[in-house]
């Protein structure tokens, strides 16, 4: 019997569930190897009350997705996150560099009314164990379909935990760090076949820290080709502000 | 060997003639820098070239290539055909030349890779000499010279090259393709003159006197820790080297999940999973002891076992570290006792 599987999002703005429609020539082979009872971005109906594994897109950012989260860990076997949102509080959790009631009186006027148990936006794992991820703003489709056939097959998750540069150098990239541009290539986790640099435009970290990542050594480096050190961090902030909050 | 020469505004013909026989691959440029990728015409060959971003490895181990395609079900193989096309790597240096002889000890010996083997098989090699660089050490490990490893290998007398041929095949594409005549001691002369002049022109003279009773007396040196700290982990300098082969091979399904691959690419002993083992042992746990086996690998156990160190001085890893860790630099650090 197929995996009854389900598909979440949280706050985001479903990129990474439209970018699972872009599977195009192989969804309908992904699709026949689950049962689909439930995919937000496509269906207006209820979820179920019995799956087997959650796909959960988007940042944590209120109670209510606190509660949805510790509903879904406790019904499904497996927990799959997708995309920065879920990953590492993404985009979201820039909110987090600003205090809140500023930030939400300048979006809603009212601010603290509207933002009824509002939450520091974070990723997925500050509330629940995740099993396997898939990283990257947006999901590479080719790593969605992979990581969820190791889930399928009850493999261990292998999410590298190295950063970047190597893969970089595979497609023969002109450093950027050379070039006296500042790339976040240097920390951030591998997995995405460096296809920012490849296309000419520096990595801006959206898989995250990698596990491994020197940021000492990174720091160091930046400053030896001539490049503003904090700068490595304030970029890194985009994808990542909400570091602290898993760590 | 022997040796003929030709004139350099000759040369295109023979590149061109090659192009009619076989896929040829020299040295162009990309952004600022140059790649080793096929050539469809003369003119967009670099012979001016310093160094390539990626060494000529990459055509006979693919930083990643599927070995084999395998059917779930009945567990059968259905491919698991070596490509590999007749090619020209045209323009190489005595160093990438002297990595590829070093990449052979490991692939084509005791157990043989039957792809590495086919692709070395169905490839020509023309080299080229070259002027030392800034980041150029090969005079340290003697790789600055070749003797053996290529089928033609060009050094440039300014308006001619002198030709050696090393084999048969070289000789006979040689003469096929581009008008050539016999050396004259004059020719040879100014071959010689040329090679003085190019060893002349090294910056880096480290000194490798008894270099594995260094290592081994500096084992538990704090330099290592140093180096460690300084070190980021990213396995550049392994992409970019000629003579790692270290790969790793692991298998996935296609979205279908019924037909398989086997996929190897290159791997990292810098890497923190590369010495990971079942049950969560790591024996390389820290990046200190990495960046360390990676030089005890290099200038020890491969030289232990093969009679020459693993590395050729093409520089490529000291430009493409980003914390500026070298071969160079880290022999003097454990003779000096400091990391400059």
């Amino acid at each position: 019997m197929a995996p009854r599987v389900v598909i979440v999002g949280l706050a985001s703005d479903f990129g990474c569930q439209v970018q699972m429609t872009n599977i195009e020539d192989d969804l309908l082979d992904v699709l026949g190897l689950i049962d689909l009872q439930y995919w937000q971005l496509a269906s207006s109906g209820h979820m179920p009350e019995e799956y087997d594994i959650a796909i959960v897109e988007g940042a944590v950012t209120t109670q209510e997705h606190v509660e949805l989260l510790k509903r879904l860990r406790k019904t499904a076997a497996v927990v799959m996150t997708i995309g920065s949102c879920a990953d590492t509080g993404g985009i979201l959790a820039l909110a987090n560099c600003v205090d809140p009631d500023v930030a939400y009186a300048a979006v809603y006027g009212k601010g603290p009314e509207v933002a009824r148990g509002r939450r520091a936006p974070g990723p997925v794992d500050a509330v629940i164990h995740v099993d396997y991820r898939v990283p990257g703003c947006p999901i590479d489709t080719d790593e969605f379909i992979n990581v969820l056939s190791r889930a399928l097959q009850g493999l261990a998750d292998r999410t590298p935990v190295d950063p970047l540069c190597a893969i970089c150098k595979t497609k023969e990239n002109v450093c950027f760090l050379d070039r006296g541009e500042v790339c976040l290539g240097l920390v951030t986790r591998t997995g995405c076949g460096a296809k920012c640099p490849t296309l000419n435009r520096p990595c801006t970290g959206c898989r995250g820290l990698a596990p491994d990542a020197n940021l000492e050594a990174a720091r160091a480096a930046f400053v030896s080709k001539g490049l503003d050190p904090t700068e490595l961090e304030r970029r890194f902030d985009l994808y990542n502000a909400a570091r602290e909050v898993t760590r | 060997m022997f040796f003929r020469v030709i004139d350099k505004e000759r040369l295109p013909d023979l590149i061109a003639g090659l192009s009619s026989e076989y896929e040829v691959v020299g040295p162009v440029e990309k952004d600022g820098r140059f790649v080793f990728a096929p050539i469809s015409d003369p003119a967009q060959v670099r012979l001016d070239y310093d160094t390539t971003l990626l060494p000529p490895k990459k055509w006979f181990l693919p930083p990643k290539e599927t070995i084999m395609r395998f059917c779930r079900a009945d567990e059968e193989v259905v491919d698991d055909e070596v490509f590999a096309p007749p090619r020209v790597l045209f323009g190489l240096h005595p160093c990438d030349i002297n990595a590829l002889l070093l990449m052979d000890n490991v692939f084509l010996e005791g157990y043989v890779d039957p792809y590495y083997k086919a692709r070395r098989e169905n490839t020509l090699i023309v080299g080229m000499s070259c002027m030392p660089t800034e980041t150029c050490f090969c005079n340290v490990w003697n790789t600055d010279e070749v003797h053996w490893g290529f089928d033609i290998f060009l050094t440039d007398l300014g308006d001619r090259y002198y030709a050696s041929l090393r084999t048969v095949k070289g000789a006979e594409i040689l003469d096929r393709h581009v008008a050539n005549r016999a050396v004259s001691d004059e020719d040879t002369r100014e071959f010689q003159r040329v090679v003085h002049r190019f060893k002349q022109g090294f910056n880096n003279n480290v000194d490798t006197t008894q270099l594995p009773v260094l290592l081994d007396a500096k084992f538990d040196s704090p330099i290592w820790d140093e180096i460690g700290d300084a070190c980021l982990s990213c396995g550049a300098c392994s992409m970019v080297c000629p003579t790692c082969y270290c790969f790793d091979v692991a298998d996935r399904l296609e979205p279908d999940q019924k037909t398989g691959l086997r996929i190897r690419t290159w791997d990292s002993c810098q890497f923190k999973e590369f010495a990971a083992v079942a049950h969560g042992q790591n024996f390389r746990e820290d990046r200190a002891s990495r960046v360390k086996y990676r030089y005890y690998h290099k200038q020890w156990g491969y030289l232990s076992k093969f009679e020459r160190v693993l590395c050729v001085g093409c520089g490529r890893c000291a430009r493409a570290c980003p914390a500026g860790i070298s071969p160079v630099k880290v022999i003097e650090a454990l003779q000096t006792g400091e990391v400059q």
